[in-house]
């Protein structure tokens, strides 16, 4: 018998959406209270929040902050040239990637299951390979998908790594017109990034 | 919920049940539960008294509002947060219950 109980109300027809809305809202106000800095590190690094550093990506990549309630800690975002205004590509870091298992493989298909589940592309997995990943045992999952009513396309790079013994990510999209080509110079960015990725202390979970 | 779901190997250090309440059927909670994967129980209050019981019930309306609370040995809540679980702070609001009911 457990000494202690959480209680959690929800309601499950309109919980994912609701999610959604509720954690853009608390990014928001968490943003207002305390914004993380990106201060500049050694050798052209960077540094988020006195946390991550990282080799950054070059002009024009915007940093967007996530936070507490966000599916990501931070990220960079670029508005593409292109016929579409959703051309454009971004890539983050997520210390709480969809799913939960602590097992890299089994949290990739959960990862997967929920990943672009808003967007309603039925995305398929084209490269599913393991490799090392902030020192440790990683998976990197490449992801394309199409829409034939919007006539656009979307490539997708999911890295799964460990910190700790919890499963975090780094992934990229990049949203195309059907007819346009994919831009791989921005996957090489973010290959740049996720590769030079280091944590500078131990993480909440790491230290409960 | 797949949040605690992700946190019940913690859960479990610091001797803590979660328990998800709604006022869905039950046959829906069944297919969400595995369609998210979790494990951990879901109650269905269709009537609705358990809103009324703990406030989140938003006059007639066939839903819950989002809340969570943590219940000690003794049955008594000692914490409330409305909206989406912050499950980092429940962690840390775990740890330092744990802490004052393991001193004499």
């Amino acid at each position: 018998m457990k000494t202690m109980f959480i209680i959690s109300c929800f309601l499950v027809v309109v919980s994912l959406g609701s999610v959604c809305s509720a954690h853009e809202t608390a990014a928001t106000d968490n943003a207002a209270q305390t914004v993380p800095a990106l201060k500049p590190g050694d050798k052209g690094t960077a540094i988020y929040d006195g946390e991550y550093e990282f080799m950054p990506p070059p002009s024009p990549w915007e940093l967007i902050r996530g936070g507490e309630g966000s599916d990501f800690v931070f990220g960079f975002y670029r508005k593409d040239p292109g016929k579409l205004q959703l051309e454009s590509t971004f890539f983050a870091y997520s210390d709480e990637p969809y799913g939960y298992s602590k097992d890299i493989e089994q949290r990739a298909d959960e990862f997967l299951k929920r990943f672009f589940w808003s967007s309603h592309v039925k995305m398929k997995v084209v490269d599913r390979k393991k490799t090392t990943v902030l020192g440790a045992e990683g998976l990197v999952l490449v992801l394309e998908g199409k829409d034939a009513i919007k006539g656009t396309k979307v490539r997708s790079k999911v890295i799964l790594g460990k910190r700790g013994d919890r499963v975090v990510a780094f992934y990229i999209n990049q949203w195309r017109a059907s007819d346009s080509k994919f831009d791989q110079a921005a996957f090489d960015t973010f290959d740049r990034f996720a590769g030079s990725f280091r944590f500078l202390k131990k993480s909440f979970y790491e230290t409960l | 919920m797949e949040g605690h779901q992700r946190n019940l190997y913690l859960y479990d250090r610091f001797d803590t049940q979660v328990v998800g309440v709604s006022r869905d059927d039950v046959i829906t909670l069944q297919y969400w539960a595995k369609d998210l994967g979790i494990t951990f129980p879901l109650l269905s209050n269709v009537s609705g008294w358990l809103g009324v019981l703990y406030d989140v019930q938003p006059g007639d309306q066939p839903f819950f509002n989002r809340r969570t609370m943590i219940i000690d040995k003794k049955g008594i809540i000692r914490y409330v947060r409305d909206g989406s679980p912050d499950y980092k702070d429940i962690l840390a609001f775990l740890k330092k219950l744990n802490r004052e009911e393991g001193q004499p």
